[in-house]
């Protein structure tokens, strides 16, 4: 605030009158507020991490067993491990982000976020990145428990081309929890409904539990259409190098459409948060709960 | 203090269904009314079919489609789940809902009429939706999978009253349980189902989990009423061990614990509602 300060304005116009410094130092600051609790949230809310860590763990032991019942080979409950750790990611996004406006409209903050100076773009993007703070130690907590109790062994050869197909995954995966968000609060009341239809149809149509290519021609959409699924199949393919892990599409060509999807996606988002600000206010629903 | 929990004079059977049908329609205006007809169906129907294809998948990949037994054992397991998820689901959302989000809760408590009955009728769209379920993953498992039904009507008949009473009684225990939890209360009954989801055989044989937790699959009704259902619908029973237990002999052990079960439910719910009403948590809003 001290660097406002020595800029006082002596009318209301000069004041409105922002420089892009100040623009973009105040876009930064609504970013690091709306991460800050999702961050700081790891250590003051310990019921969080239980569940969010206890709920892909129960869902990853349970298909472990289903696979050693079936006689599987080991490199499976690998696939499901990995699987059950980007299921956090999906969760996240898909309550944390896609159905957070109308929890916030429905708590009242919403108009708070509409009425100060910054952009939509900067809460969404605090939110990712508060999310995925968060999410990443959830995540990183179910590969080490289910690794150790269920003894997955991991050949990775190229870590950083793995880091960076985690990071490109995350981009796309985010940016379709930022442009569902503004759609989430158009739909109201379907808020609900939508987040737990993204859950087990998800699951399946993104091969979380098994080698997507196994869906056969299905496959092929899902790739064009779902990040999770084309990181999932990238990441399995640089971390289980075996025939089990065969891809749909070599490395270097998911990677390709995951930065395609991430730039969709955030353009998206962009064009679908300016639509959502129109039609709230031309409609008046930006305050209205429960609908 | 007065006693608020003992009946009100004059109440009758009559006021109670009254209570309870008024329940259902405001159970079932909020779970599906409101929502789009189109998308309410399509989460109805896509939900549970994709957590069975997801086994079934599974299933082809590794055995080629060979051991249909096993199938058989998964889509069952799958399809009945949807009872526990609905009824769980359903008793804990219904009252954390009427509490946190629309507040009605305490309006209900201060009527004449007791919460039980209105609780019951306000889970029941939930339930209901979740029977669906289980008939449309039954039904495309005999249509798609080919599964073999081979009904023995009165044991299913036995196994499914059983079995309901049973995890009902499970469902009204996590309702008054979640009614004193401060947070995250409503991660509960996803938690306690996918617990129980791990222990059940639902999915996999029991003698599949590890030594130690083989004892606790054992004490909870819902092992017993899947096997018992899966023995009634398809006229065998699991693979592994608990498939070579007699017929009595599984419907004994489903009757017993789900005799234990009922009784201590109930005495449970009666003591948080008892506790809530003391503590003031019957119009606590955590904000969670």
């Amino acid at each position: 605030m001290s660097g406002f300060r020595a800029a006082t304005a002596r009318n209301p116009r000069e004041a409105a009158d922002w420089s892009t410094g100040r623009i973009i130092r105040t876009n930064l600051r609504a970013i690091m507020g709306r991460a800050y609790p999702r961050i700081i949230g790891l250590t003051r809310e310990p019921s969080w991490v239980f569940f969010e860590i206890l709920l892909p763990f129960l869902a990853v032991s349970a298909f472990v067993f289903v696979y050693r019942a079936l006689g599987a080979a080991e490199e499976f409950v690998g696939f499901v491990v990995l699987g059950g750790a980007m299921t956090a990611f999906w969760l996240n996004v898909v309550w944390m982000m896609a159905a957070q406006f109308y929890w916030e409209k429905d708590q009242g903050n919403l108009e708070l976020y509409f009425t100060a100076p910054m952009h939509l773009m900067s809460i969404l993007a605090g939110m990712a990145i508060g999310g995925l703070v968060l999410t990443s130690s959830r995540a990183l907590a179910v590969i080490v428990i289910g690794s150790v109790l269920y003894g997955v062994s991991y050949q990775i050869e190229q870590p950083l081309l793995l880091a960076a197909v985690f990071l490109l995954t995350m981009v796309p995966l985010y940016g379709m929890g930022m442009l569902f968000a503004s759609l989430f609060l158009l739909w109201g009341r379907e808020a609900f409904h939508l987040a737990q239809l993204l859950q087990e149809p998800i699951y399946f149509l993104g091969g979380v539990n098994f080698p997507i290519r196994h869906l056969g021609v299905v496959s092929g959409l899902v790739v064009a259409t779902l990040p999770l699924a084309v990181g999932l199949d990238a990441m399995r393919q640089l971390v289980f190098p075996g025939a089990a892990s065969q891809g749909v599409l070599p490395v270097g060509t998911e990677m390709t459409i995951l930065a395609v999807m991430g730039v969709v996606f955030l353009i998206g988002a962009r064009l679908a948060l300016g639509w959502l600000e129109t039609l709230a206010r031309r409609e008046g629903r930006l305050t209205l709960r429960w609908q | 203090m007065t006693d608020r929990g003992r009946p009100v004079p004059g109440i009758t059977v009559a006021d109670a269904w009254r209570s309870f049908r008024t329940a259902v329609r405001l159970g079932w205006a909020i779970e599906a009314n409101w929502s789009d007809p189109f998308l309410f169906a399509v989460y109805t129907l896509a939900k549970p079919l994709a957590a069975a294809g997801i086994l079934v998948v599974m299933f082809q990949i590794i055995t080629g489609g060979q051991g249909t037994e096993f199938l058989q054992f998964l889509i069952v397991g799958a399809a009945l789940w949807n009872i526990v998820f609905g009824v769980m689901g359903g008793l804990v959302q219904s009252i954390l809902e009427d509490r946190e989000r629309y507040r009605m809760m305490k309006y209900v408590v201060v009527t004449p009429s007791s919460l039980f009955p209105f609780l019951l009728g306000r889970s029941l769209a939930r339930i209901g939706t979740s029977l669906v379920a289980v008939v449309l993953t039954l039904g495309v498992g005999v249509v798609f999978l080919g599964v073999r039904l081979d009904p023995s009507l009165l044991y299913l008949a036995a196994a499914t009253i059983l079995g309901f009473l049973a995890v009902m009684s499970m469902g009204v225990f996590m309702a008054g349980w979640c009614l004193q939890l401060r947070q995250e209360a409503w991660s509960y009954p996803e938690a306690i189902a996918g617990a129980l989801y791990l222990v059940s055989g639902a999915i996999f044989p029991v003698d599949i989990l590890p030594t130690f937790v083989q004892p606790v699959a054992y004490a909870f009704p819902t092992t017993w009423w899947l096997e018992a259902s899966r023995r009634g619908l398809l006229g065998h029973g699991s693979p592994g061990d608990i498939g070579a237990l007699s017929d009595g002999t599984v419907m004994l052990l489903l009757l017993v614990s789900t005799a234990i079960v009922l009784p201590l439910s109930l005495a449970a719910f009666a003591w948080f509602m008892k506790r809530a009403r003391q503590a003031g948590l019957l119009d606590m809003t955590t904000g969670s």
